[in-house]
């Protein structure tokens, strides 16, 4: 593999680290007690969770009714959370797998991480299709498994059983390629450990990895074989999730533009939650030399281009509907913008196309407070994308007799908390368990040992 | 010497002792190793045996009960079959027929008898819901005597050993009832009552017509009710007359009036009233008119036919074009009122044709002087006895007083109400369901109350009460067939549930009236204006959660009367929906307030029938969760009695007064609407160009008939995978017939074992009904159209359900319907979202269904949903798959008409029709083609089976008829 590390261009990794000194100050954050700082973070995390979990058992005893639905509005909250997880999931795959095939070195330092990220995202978006069924008890009907029923098999015409290929086969692929790329990492780990328990489980973990150039050049074609395979899942997932919505009749819903501006969201509200991450654990772990400016600045970057073509799926939404001559369709947008959620609206233009545009200026993207409080309402913008596309589509529809509104119940608000609890109490055991950067691959972008000459 | 072979040193050192442990390896008995313990063969053995036992166990989801048979087959009765009992509803006393369903011994659903006159096969709402009422489980299963259970002896003897005392004594003897519609009954209270010397009978209505039959009285020298008949009306003219609503006989009414609104020949039809009722809402032209200026409006129209239509008043000229061919009725309970109609429908020689006095209606024969006499009395303390019969006045009516000083006091309640609560003996009275008895609704016509089931409770009928109190102890059956032995054929009579005697009159009443004096002049002020809910016709229905449940047809209200003020007069006192207003009329009583398009701006108008004790049941009604809020409002019970704002003037009972004040309480509440956007325009500031109103509901003048819309057919991109060969279920609604009556409503809600909600429910938009009626205004909000559109599953052929349910929960069938299998149903709500109709319904809880007794009214054939599925109308496949077994049964080919969905039948403007699409000479398939077919959302595509008819209305001047 041709080296691309030119002299001329800044290093990827900060502070002249030699191979020794990576292991040295990933580990250490493994072997030490958690600080304060990480207690406190897992106990919120942690406290959301059963917080989500009272409300979710609540939920499934008592009746999908404790929520605010209608009869007019049958999806809200659950599915636009079940959207929102599975985008924020999008920028794990994308940083790993795309970045990987696209020779973009400075993902090494954050794909761990946001690989992490995805497979968290993915868990907490797969508990809404089936809390938001009336009978979660016989959700795994959605699943086309051998029966005696007939045999009855699942109507293949349904978005939402495309949903549970879609989302099962992302699970499956993200968390075999992140696991894939933790066996080198779990063996150092294994390596530096005192024998005892810990040490059985790394070893157990590490699949017996031993280092040897045969290892590495088989894992290397697994994992680029893994990076090709997940590559289109970043499409498609999200695509298939679109589907959902634009395969409806209802205004609103009915676009055939939803598949491409449902990915560039999920990439777009994806890379804000990396940065969100990062930003944090950079200072709390202390991964300053890893987690550099520069890569911030990219990820800025990308969030200025996503954030583009959402803008540009909002306008083109607003100008299919005026020259589609559909009033119905006119209608919806219409009532988007000035309606009863309208505040909404507002809140999710605001947030996902003004806000991102200060990050054109160096100087704001070189600020880690104001990046991370963009990311911040960037996310905020995102969730209200998906509240906003399906509360306000079904809220009004064709018959004004059925027009009704929708408050969230405080079960509801609770759920989306729990689904927060759960995506941050795993990424902080995470972080306490696993190495949060892919030592492996930033030892191979290090500066150390390579002699400037030889590049081509 | 034996070699040893050992297998551990420790053998090896000490074999004495573990040889006999090892050494019998195989040679165990079985029964030795059972009492060694288990083995792990054992285990295994017990393991797999408890396993196979408790799955097989598990396969059995309830628990087995045992089903006895009958040890001697009743006659005719076909396990599974349902038997239909002809008999009279009790639900009012208009009289309509019914025909009573019976499956294995218990009455499930009610349905209009077809050959009866006054029903003629439909029903209203209150009566598909009264059947509710034969399993109350609050109603009174013994009698009482002082509020403690008693038996029938021990109350016989204390009452006739007290009315012998009031008898010697002389006392004054009082029988207040309803009107008494049964003749066989009547003769039995004149019976009980002759024991006395000073004795009475006083009926009063808690919707009273005493006005009109006291105006009979003094321009035809009988105090009769006419019995009007819209169906000979060409030209109609009410005013504050809900004749399609509540008014008198609304069934035969509304049916007589559809009968006469098809177009193109339709009769022309103007309403006056202060508030926007049922009638009002399918006139041609409404005129608004404050209920003080009802009176002027007569006389004013009066003087225009007298003068030949001088003047050129459209509606003057209309009526005197259309002489004995017109009709004008008044539901003011007013006496000038009144003798102004009866001379307006004399001047245009209108009695004998539309206004029937020779065979007179029998169904309200109230005097409201009699009742203010009888309470006058009361309050004196001039009662020794009292007996009171269906009827609650102490809810009913104002200023009910004395009721303690009475010597002895009787109710025939079924259940304990605020009048029977008070007296000291309470004899219950059957269901009329459980009851033989007799009705004469319209003279000549005698209608027959069967029992369909034995009493539940040990309750007795009133007249067999009354017959042991007058000494000649007797069943029901018995005085009803003596009563009308030799009139009529018993057993046909029975079979078909009604009969028809000669008529008693000799002649009919001639006109010997004057040209009324002057009305008086209208008090200024806001008028209040209590009024009869098509939902709750009377209090007597205030036990009844299936019609506090039904969305009012115009207000959309459920749980709760407010009060009605118009969009000006609302703000004007800076009031909106759900504050709560303190109405001032003599007495006070606080509702919330609705605001009411088409309203007078002069006129608070409050529904009478609430705030009644026996709504105080509801207080723990709907499912139970964190959130959940009651039912029942801060006062324990659902709604306000209006009651106290009655008065008694001239000796007429007047639900409408000028002079109240109507103020803010600066508190509110949130009303349980169903329907909260109320036209088909959408919001000025949303709506684009050319979507300002949408064509749900479409309307034509009736110089438009006959003009069919010029039809966009397109290509079809899919092949057609539903070829429909055999039959192909679909329905048409006439929106021009539909009033909007909401009969079908409660009827599927019957049918289909809909469960009630409750109010928070309701408040929710999660009410249940598979049948609603979308009711939309336009035009502006002093001067409203109302349009009722009664909208349910539209069973489309390109259902946008179907597709997109992901566990084939929903499937069409090779006959057109969109089916749903509930127990194949998780519940992700993907089809109601994706259903442009949003016609399906879901179980967002497990709605508690403990009241045992009710459910005995659940109808087998259909199943009982359970939480968290979708459920929605399935054009009552149950009805349509008991007719196809039949017609196989038969060997002969389902018959059109022979199918009857539960909302058809039971309406009583024939507005819709079930059939089959692939005959092409059933009604439907007719309807489908007729030139006023539309169909909703149809540039969809989804092809919704359900075909509507456009609305005919006739808004024009006559003078503008001929520019066209």
């Amino acid at each position: 593999m041709a080296e691309v590390c030119s002299p001329l261009r800044p290093a990827l990794i900060a502070g002249d680290k030699k191979p020794a000194g990576v292991t040295e100050d990933i580990c250490r954050a493994l072997l030490r007690p958690p600080s304060a700082l990480w207690w406190g973070g897992f106990s919120v995390a942690f406290s959301l969770l059963l917080a989500g979990v009272a409300a979710v058992s609540y939920q499934i005893a008592t009746g999908v009714g404790t929520w605010g639905l209608n009869t007019t509005v049958g999806w809200a909250f659950d599915i636009t959370n079940f959207v929102f997880w599975v985008g924020i999931g999008h920028a794990g795959t994308l940083i790993s797998a795309i970045l990987f095939l696209f020779r973009q070195k400075w993902r090494t330092s954050v794909n761990r991480s946001a690989e992490a990220m995805t497979l968290f995202a993915v868990m907490c978006a797969g508990i809404f299709p089936i809390i938001h069924t009336g009978r979660p008890w016989l959700a795994y009907w959605l699943f086309p498994y051998p029966n005696f029923r007939g045999p009855l098999w699942i109507n293949f015409r349904s978005p939402l059983a495309w949903d549970c290929f879609a989302i099962s086969t992302y699970f499956l692929i993200s968390a075999m390629f992140w696991y894939i790329g933790l066996i080198p990492d779990l063996a150092t780990i294994r390596d530096r450990l005192q024998p005892g328990l810990r040490q059985r489980v790394f070893a157990i973990l590490s699949f017996g990895w031993n280092g040897s150039y045969r290892v590495w050049q088989h894992y290397e074609v697994l994992y680029l074989l893994l990076a090709g395979l997940a590559t289109p899942l970043v499409i498609s997932v999200h695509t298939i999730v679109s589907w959902d919505f634009a395969t409806a009749v209802i205004p609103g819903w009915h676009a055939t533009i939803f598949p491409p501006y449902f990915v560039a969201g999920a990439i777009f509200s994806g890379i804000a939650m990396v940065l969100t991450l990062m930003i944090v654990a950079r200072k709390a772990m202390g991964l300053e030399d890893y987690i550099t400016h520069r890569h911030v600045d990219a990820m800025c970057k990308l969030l200025l281009l996503t954030s583009g073509i959402v803008a540009l799926a909002y306008a083109t939404e607003f100008f299919t509907a005026f020259y589609s001559g559909n009033t119905y369709e006119q209608f919806v947008f219409l009532n988007r913008a000035r309606g009863p959620f309208a505040w909404a609206y507002w809140t999710m233009v605001g947030c996902n196309v003004f806000v991102p545009q200060l990050l054109w200026f160096r100087s704001v993207r070189r600020r880690l407070a104001i990046v991370f409080v963009l990311c911040i309402l960037i996310n905020v913008g995102m969730w209200f994308e998906r509240f906003v596309i399906i509360v306000t589509s079904l809220h009004r529809d064709f018959l004004p007799s059925n027009w009704a509104g929708y408050q969230p119940t405080i079960v509801e608000v609770a759920t989306l908390l729990g689904s927060f609890g759960l995506f941050f109490t795993c990424f902080l055991v995470f972080c306490r368990v696993l190495p949060v950067i892919a030592m492996g691959e930033v030892k191979a972008v290090l500066r150390h040992g390579k002699s400037h000459g030889e590049q081509a | 010497m034996e070699k040893h072979y050992w297998r551990s040193l420790a053998e090896c050192e000490n074999r004495g002792e573990l040889a006999a442990a090892a050494e019998p390896e195989f040679a165990e008995s079985p029964a030795r190793e059972i009492e060694a313990g288990p083995s792990r063969r054992g285990f295994l053995k017990a393991a797999g045996f408890a396993l196979a036992g408790g799955a097989l166990a598990g396969c059995s989801r309830a628990p087995g009960e045992k089903a006895i048979p009958y040890a001697a087959q009743p006659e005719g009765l076909v396990a599974g079959r349902a038997q239909y009992y002809a008999s009279t509803c009790g639900a009012c006393t208009a009289g309509c027929g019914l025909l009573a369903k019976v499956r294995d011994g218990r009455p499930i659903k009610l349905e209009g008898n077809r050959e009866q006159a006054i029903s003629r096969g439909a029903t209203c709402a209150a009566g598909q819901a009264s059947i509710l009422g034969l399993y109350d489980s609050y109603r009174l299963k013994q009698p009482l005597a002082g509020g403690k259970p008693a038996t029938w002896e021990g109350v016989d003897r204390a009452v006739l050993e007290k009315m012998e005392r009031i008898r010697a004594g002389g006392g004054a003897v009082r029988y207040l009832s309803e009107t008494v519609t049964s003749p066989a009954k009547q003769a039995a209270i004149d019976r009980f009552l002759a024991q006395f010397r000073d004795a009475r009978h006083v009926m009063y209505d808690a919707v009273s017509a005493s006005a009109i039959l006291d105006a009979h009285e003094r321009t035809h020298g009988a105090r009769v009710l006419p019995h009007y008949r819209f169906e000979r009306a060409d030209v109609i003219a009410a005013f504050d007359a809900d004749f399609l609503g509540t008014w008198i006989s609304p069934v035969e009414f509304a049916r007589d009036y559809a009968a006469r609104r098809m177009p193109p020949n339709m009769s022309w039809h103007v309403q006056f009233e202060g508030r926007l009722s049922l009638t009002g809402s399918k006139a041609d032209r409404r005129i608004r008119t404050a209920p003080g200026e009802i009176a002027g409006r007569l006389a004013q129209l009066a003087a225009f036919i007298e003068s030949n239509g001088a003047g050129g008043d459209d509606l003057a000229a209309r009526l005197l074009q259309a002489r004995g061919r017109s009709l004008v009725v008044c539901g003011v309970n007013d006496l000038d009122a009144q003798l102004w109609t009866n001379y307006i429908n004399h001047l245009l020689g209108n009695y004998g044709a539309t206004l029937d006095i020779e065979r007179a209606s029998l169904q309200r024969r109230g005097s409201d002087r009699d009742l203010a006499d009888l309470l006058a009395e009361l309050k004196q303390g001039q009662v020794a006895a009292l007996f009171i019969d269906a009827v609650n006045p102490v809810a009913d009516l104002p200023g009910v007083a004395g009721l303690d000083r009475i010597g002895l006091f009787v109710s025939f309640a079924g259940s304990v109400d605020e009048t029977a609560e008070r007296a000291h003996y309470i004899c219950p009275d059957h269901h009329y369901l459980e009851s033989w008895a007799d009705a004469e609704p319209v003279a000549g016509l005698v209608s027959l109350t069967q029992p369909a089931i034995r009493p539940l409770g040990s309750t007795r009928a009133a007249i067999e009460t009354l017959a042991a109190w007058s000494g000649h102890p007797a069943k029901a059956y018995d005085l009803i067939r003596e009563y009308w032995k030799d009139r009529f054929d018993w057993d046909r009579a029975l079979e078909a549930g009604f009969a028809e005697v000669p008529r008693t009159h000799a002649a009919a009443p001639r006109w010997i009236g004057r040209k009324p004096a002057p009305p008086a002049a209208a008090t200024p002020g806001y008028a209040v204006d209590v009024y009869a809910a098509v939902g709750m016709p009377g209090g007597r229905h205030a036990y009844n959660p299936f019609l506090h449940e039904l969305p009012d047809p115009i207000t959309k209200t459920t749980w709760d009367n407010c009060a009605l003020l118009s969009p000006a007069a609302a703000a004007s006192l800076g009031v909106g929906d759900g504050d709560i207003l303190r109405i001032e009329a003599g007495a006070a009583i606080e509702v919330p307030l609705l605001v009411q398009p088409g309203q007078h701006d002069q006129v608070v108008s409050v529904a009478l029938g609430y705030g009644r004790k026996a709504s105080e049941r509801f207080a723990n009604l709907g499912p139970r969760w964190i959130n959940h809020k009651p039912t029942i409002n801060a006062n324990g019970r659902v709604g306000a009695n209006a009651a106290p704002l009655l008065a008694f003037e001239h000796g007429l009972l007047r639900y409408q007064r000028g002079g109240a004040v109507v103020a803010k309480t600066g508190r509110r509440i949130e009303l349980a609407l169903t329907q909260t956007h109320h036209t088909l325009s959408v919001p000025k500031h949303l709506a684009p160009a050319g979507g300002e109103v949408r064509p749900i509901v479409r309307e034509i003048a009736p110089a438009e008939l006959g003009k069919p819309e010029h039809a966009e057919t397109h290509e079809e991109l899919w092949p057609d995978d539903h070829p429909y060969n055999g039959h192909r279920w679909g329905m048409a609604v006439d929106l021009n017939a539909c009033n909007g009556c909401s009969a079908c409503v409660i009827a599927c809600q019957v049918e289909n074992n809909t469960p009630v909600v409750g109010k928070d429910e309701v408040r929710r938009r999660r009410e249940m009904h598979w049948i609603r009626i979308d009711r939309y205004y336009s035009g502006p909000p002093e001067d409203v159209r109302v349009a009722h559109q009664p909208m349910m599953c539209q069973q489309c052929d390109h259902a946008p359900c179907e597709t997109v349910c992901p566990t084939l929960a929903t499937v069409h069938s090779d006959e057109g319907l969109n089916q749903q299998i509930y127990n194949r149903c998780v519940g992700t709500r993907y089809c109601a979202n994706n259903c442009p109709y949003k016609a399906r319904r879901f179980n967002w809880f497990d709605y508690p269904r403990e009241d045992r007794l009710a459910n005995l009214l659940l109808n087998p054939d259909v199943t009982v949903r359970s939480r968290g599925v979708m459920e929605k109308c399935t054009f009552c496949v149950q009805r349509i798959q008991e007719a196809k077994i039949e017609a196989r049964r038969n060997g002969a080919p389902v018959r059109d008409g022979e199918i009857h969905t539960a909302c058809e039948q039971a309406c009583p403007a024939g507005a819709i029709v079930f059939g089959d699409l692939n005959d092409p000479s059933s009604r439907v398939s007719r309807l489908a083609h007729d030139a006023r077919q539309y169909r909703v959302l149809d540039e969809l595509n989804v092809r919704p089976s359900v075909h509507y008819l456009k609305i005919v209305r006739d808004e024009k001047q006559q003078g503008e008829k001929h520019h066209g």
